[in-house]
């Protein structure tokens, strides 16, 4: 897995959580996966086609999961219903958006499934031989992670 | 949703208008979120939809005229995210009207609006204010 997918996917959740959050992304150590996530509460799955292919997942906490559209909506949430499941299922789409554009300026060029969000607990193997990278991120709101399952088509 | 002055780029027609828009997709998130049997409040969430969908368009022609008529250089890109953006809630319009106005379509359509306005007025419409700036500001 090269350093670009992953410093993309990096600076294009630090630079999404900053403006529509107003929190700060601090990112920990990435390591590989033996063969399988899994997720407990709130992942969102996006698909990733061209130049690089395979997936990418990212894994929220509930609590912050209902943090991120409390500070987007204003309001309280308590559970993770459609509406704080779409918002965050967009959130995580306008991140890959922007990593995609961020790996197009290195010449990999990409397109983004409609991402899928999955409630309640989820799994997924790695693609093939290929490793997948765990990302773990930490936030003032809580700590997630992004896994990348991709490769050079 | 909270306006916020941060998200003011400089130009007032597009900052009352962003302004706006936020006044009204927060009345119909608040409709959709209240309390109450969905049923009873179905009336006010498709009469707060129809006023913010209105304004989507409005607003979104005038950002574009304005964009026109300061050589904005980003302009076909951001004629695309907008005409995309409208297709995509014509798109939940049409399943709204076919499926029924099922609480749990308005609450996804609901989500996906707000997060993608914040993202669309504290991110993209930035670069309108900066370029303006560096065009010597507002004339």
């Amino acid at each position: 897995m090269k350093a670009e997918y992953v410093n993309s996917f990096y600076q294009a959740t630090n630079d999404v959580l900053a403006l529509m959050l107003d929190i700060t992304t601090e990112r920990g150590m990435p390591r590989l996966l033996e063969d399988m996530v899994s997720s407990k509460d709130a992942s969102v799955i996006l698909g990733i086609i061209g130049d690089v292919k395979g997936t990418v997942l990212f894994s929220f906490p509930k609590d912050m999961t209902l943090e991120m559209v409390k500070i987007m909506s204003g309001m309280e949430m308590d559970e993770i219903d459609s509406f704080v499941s779409s918002a965050i299922g967009e959130v995580a789409n306008i991140i890959g958006g922007n990593a995609i554009t961020m790996l197009s300026a290195n010449n990999y060029h990409c397109d983004i499934a409609t991402p899928q969000v999955i409630v309640g607990e989820y799994k997924s193997l790695s693609l093939g031989n290929e490793k997948a990278l765990l990302l773990p991120l930490k936030t003032p709101i809580g700590e997630f992670s992004i896994a990348l399952f991709l490769k050079e088509k | 949703m909270m306006w916020k002055e941060k998200y003011k780029i400089g130009v007032p027609l597009i900052d009352n208008q962003h302004e706006e828009l936020f006044k009204r997709v927060s009345e119909f998130i608040q409709t959709v979120r209240g309390e109450g049997n969905w049923q009873a409040k179905l009336d006010k969430v498709k009469e707060n939809m129809a006023f913010m969908q209105e304004y989507v368009v409005v607003h979104f022609n005038a950002e574009e005229a304005y964009q026109k008529k300061i050589n904005y250089p980003d302009l076909e890109n951001h004629q695309k995210i907008h005409a995309k953006f409208k297709a995509d809630v014509n798109r939940y319009v049409q399943r709204l009207e076919q499926e029924g106005y099922s609480e749990e379509l308005v609450q996804e359509f609901g989500g996906k609006l707000m997060a993608w306005l914040i993202m669309h007025v504290a991110a993209m419409d930035q670069k309108i204010g900066e370029y303006v700036e560096g065009q010597g500001g507002e004339k």
